[in-house]
């Protein structure tokens, strides 16, 4: 904007106070000079022609309304809270949901969303899999499983059929156990004599030499732990002297 | 800013602080209450100066997420909560215009206001002024042509312009929250308002 002066006053001051004058706060000799200078000075009369146009354009715009889930969404991003309400106005009346649809926007829906994800499909479709398997290995059948499950009362029935199959079982072996018990009885009072299987073992045994008593020279000539800084450990001397030959290899 | 009496502002300044003291204490319905009274303002700073809708949404639910955070750090000595607010929402509107500045720099009043190829720009919008088929539909063509020539505004223009005229703040007041003197507001205000009106007359010349 150029400085000249124009009917005392300067561009610059006419700059200053034109937001004053478009609001209407100028008054008296300052309001006469500043129209005096916005009639003979075309740059600034032209700003002051565009800057009350441009405030009339936008005095002419009107609020907009925000989104209706707006309020919501905000809530739910800060404090957390579902405020389903908030989408629907106050009078409306809230449409009844049940305890089932409850349970399954509050926990169903979540947990089949993780689910559905691909990269968790592969492994519940393994897990589905193992516990198959396992299951028709125990030789759990999955109609009576459902059967136990859907009808509590059939545990006692099993239980009591249990019961009773162990008391026959128990029964029926008496005899045979009072049979073998007498038997020992038996057994105990006789004199306890070599048997023959031994005595032909030892005929048999060419070596001359305790079986026993080697095997157990051998184990622990072989098992036994050398350490190099143990102090309890063998001797140099009582270490076996072995022969060492080098076969060289000529070429 | 709204025009009421000294007494009736101290009492909305200690009504705020009592609300904004119950937001810190972990009071759910008094930052609800906070939402309602300042989503509607905020909504339209953020539509007037990002121009979309949905970027204006996103924008004012940044804005609350970050009132939410900083709210103990509001201090109503030092200026009405509405003013704290209006800063809170200027500075995130100018993180996103820097984030989306090269997308403005390429536009200009003649350019599509659409990805659509086939949209027609802005000055081909203005439809016929001889035989306007519905007063209410010819308002709202032309207040989406103000909007649109606010958008090709520049940000420190448009800002100050938006504050003052739709928002009816003070020079004091868009000083704090600019940062800026307040000549500085005045003159931003001044160049703002003239050329909005420079675009449109030029986008009217265009049609007529």
């Amino acid at each position: 904007m150029p400085d000249l002066t124009r009917n005392g006053m300067q561009c610059n001051e006419f700059d200053s106070l034109l937001s004053d004058a478009i609001d209407g706060i100028l008054s008296g000799a300052t309001l006469d000079r500043f129209q005096a200078h916005a009639r003979t000075c075309n740059t600034c009369g032209a700003l002051l022609a565009e800057a009350e146009a441009g405030r009339g354009w936008l005095k002419g715009l009107t609020e907009v309304e925000p989104p209706a889930g707006l309020v919501a969404n905000i809530l739910a991003s800060t404090t957390g809270v579902d405020t389903q309400r908030l989408w629907t106005p106050a009078h409306a009346p809230q449409p009844r949901v049940s305890w089932w649809e409850q349970v399954q926007a509050s926990y169903l829906e979540p947990f089949w969303a993780v689910v559905r994800q691909p990269r968790f499909a592969m492994s519940f479709g393994m897990a589905f899999f193992a516990i198959s398997v396992s299951l028709a290995a125990l030789g759990v059948k999955p109609d009576i499983a459902w059967a136990y499950i859907t009808h509590p009362v059939n545990f006692r029935h099993t239980y009591y059929n249990t019961q009773a199959r162990v008391v026959r079982y128990v029964d029926n072996m008496r005899p045979f156990l009072e049979v073998q018990a007498a038997l020992h009885s038996i057994k105990r009072t006789a004199p306890a004599e070599p048997g023959p299987d031994k005595q032909k073992e030892r005929k048999n045994d060419t070596t001359q030499q305790p079986e026993q008593k080697q095997d157990r020279n051998y184990s622990q000539a072989g098992n036994q732990l050398i350490l190099a800084g143990d102090p309890l450990g063998p001797s140099v001397n009582d270490l076996p002297v072995v022969s060492v030959t080098t076969y060289r290899r000529f070429v | 800013m709204t025009e009421s009496s000294g007494e009736q502002q101290v009492e909305d300044v200690q009504v705020v602080a009592m609300l904004v003291r119950r937001c810190i204490a972990g009071d759910s319905v008094a930052w609800e209450e906070i939402v309602q009274t300042y989503n509607r303002r905020i909504y339209n700073i953020c539509y007037r100066f990002a121009g979309s809708a949905d970027d204006a949404q996103d924008l004012t639910q940044e804005v609350f997420i970050k009132m939410y955070r900083t709210l103990s750090s509001y201090d109503h000595t030092k200026g009405a909560f509405v003013t704290w607010v209006t800063t809170i929402t200027r500075n995130l509107l100018v993180d996103h215009f820097r984030k989306t500045k090269q997308d403005r720099m390429t536009d200009s009043i003649d350019s599509t206001a659409s990805d659509h190829e086939d949209a027609q720009p802005l000055s081909e919008q203005i439809p016929d002024q001889s035989a306007p088929p519905d007063t209410h539909v010819r308002q709202r063509e032309v207040s989406e042509t103000v909007h649109q020539a606010l958008g090709k505004l520049s940000p420190e223009l448009r800002e100050a312009v938006i504050l003052r005229d739709l928002h009816d703040f003070d020079y004091r007041e868009i000083a704090t929250v600019l940062k800026v003197p307040e000549g500085t507001v005045k003159s931003r205000i001044n160049r703002g308002r003239a050329e909005l009106a420079r675009l449109l007359q030029r986008t009217y010349r265009q049609v007529m």
